[in-house]
């Protein structure tokens, strides 16, 4: 957790900030290494490589990477994969430390992101063996990273849930919370804000104060 | 933690468990489609926020316990049914600490009792 952090980006009955630099950028990174092993093999099936690199299982990447289910779609499946780990990355990053609070539609596509990504990943390993009887060891490192990247995505998600949630417990527009165009948890300026002039002078800007 | 991730382990060994032990068929499909399910469960439980998955591996763990009376199991393979659909069952029943606090986690954002969330609201 941000030693600095601003007071109202610590969700209410939390005891952490989910959108902090801290808990976000790990993630990002993940992303960024499923995404380089996804465009790997996806360079492989469009035949930009001659070859993949298989360490332990012979022939297992070879017969995974051009199998049936690997061509289902136009798109060869770690393209898609590759896409999947780049939305990932890309919605992971947007934003400031509230955005939790300040842009709940980000977080909520970023949960959407990563969720379903692990998810058919899953799917996959289980084909590998059981339709194809071989396996690829770097479809595995790529499961792998899909499925640590949930639990830690999943927390921000349910800050952002609760923002909604709170919205419509208020019978305030959950449309304009989700957008974070209405923002309650704000402060009005307060005892403790007038003696720290330096972090809540932008309190009418909805993320002014998380960003310095 | 230790339990979530003593279960994605047993998820893991599921998976190589027909070629170490010599087994195919439908025991082997069956060890390597729970396999991967069990460990990707573990994996998501072992944060905070998503504690709660870890019961997703307490169906698995007593389909693992049923499957092989039905399907003519090799006897090395319903002994590494029973064993591991006993360990990853009793598993998902250990919550473990959680240090952290979620402001009623998910189920605060069901029913209409005033969520843990909104006690803390301004």
């Amino acid at each position: 957790m941000d030693a600095v952090e601003a007071p109202y980006a610590v969700p209410p009955g939390w005891s952490y900030n989910p959108s902090s630099w801290g808990q976000r950028l790990p993630i990002v990174g993940l992303a960024l290494v499923g995404f380089g092993i996804a465009t790997y093999l996806a360079l492989y099936q469009w035949r930009v490589f001659g070859s993949v690199w298989e360490p332990f299982f012979g022939e297992g990447s070879r017969v995974i990477l051009n199998s049936s289910v690997s061509r289902v779609l136009p798109l060869p499946d770690a393209a898609l994969g590759a896409f999947g780990y780049l939305l990932d990355a890309a919605t992971g990053v947007v934003g400031g430390r509230a955005r939790w609070r300040t842009m709940p539609w980000i977080v909520i596509i970023f949960g959407l992101a990563v969720g379903p990504l692990g998810a058919v990943s899953i799917l996959l390993v289980i084909f590998q063996p059981v339709l194809f009887d071989a396996w690829c060891t770097l479809c595995l490192a790529s499961a792998i990273v899909s499925l640590i990247m949930i639990g830690p995505a999943m927390d921000e998600l349910l800050a952002a849930l609760q923002v909604l949630k709170r919205a419509r417990r208020d019978r305030r527009s959950t449309w304009r919370a989700f957008w974070g165009l209405e923002d309650h948890q704000l402060p009005p300026v307060t005892a403790q804000a007038r003696h720290r002039p330096g972090r809540w002078h932008h309190t009418e800007n909805v993320a002014g104060f998380a960003e310095d | 933690m230790w339990a979530q991730l003593l279960s994605a382990i047993l998820g893991v060994w599921l998976m190589a468990a027909p070629a170490v032990l010599g087994y195919g068929g439908i025991a082997a499909a069956v060890d390597r489609s729970i396999g991967p399910l069990a460990a990707g469960f573990a994996c998501v439980a072992i944060w905070g926020a998503t504690r709660g998955v870890r019961w997703l591996n307490l169906p698995l763990g007593i389909a693992l316990l049923v499957i092989p009376w039905g399907f003519g199991y090799p006897s090395i393979a319903t002994a590494n049914s029973l064993a591991a659909g006993l360990l990853l069952g009793a598993l998902a029943f250990v919550r473990g600490t959680v240090a952290e606090r979620f402001g009623g986690g998910w189920s605060s954002l069901f029913g209409s009792g005033t969520p843990n969330h909104e006690a803390a609201d301004g």
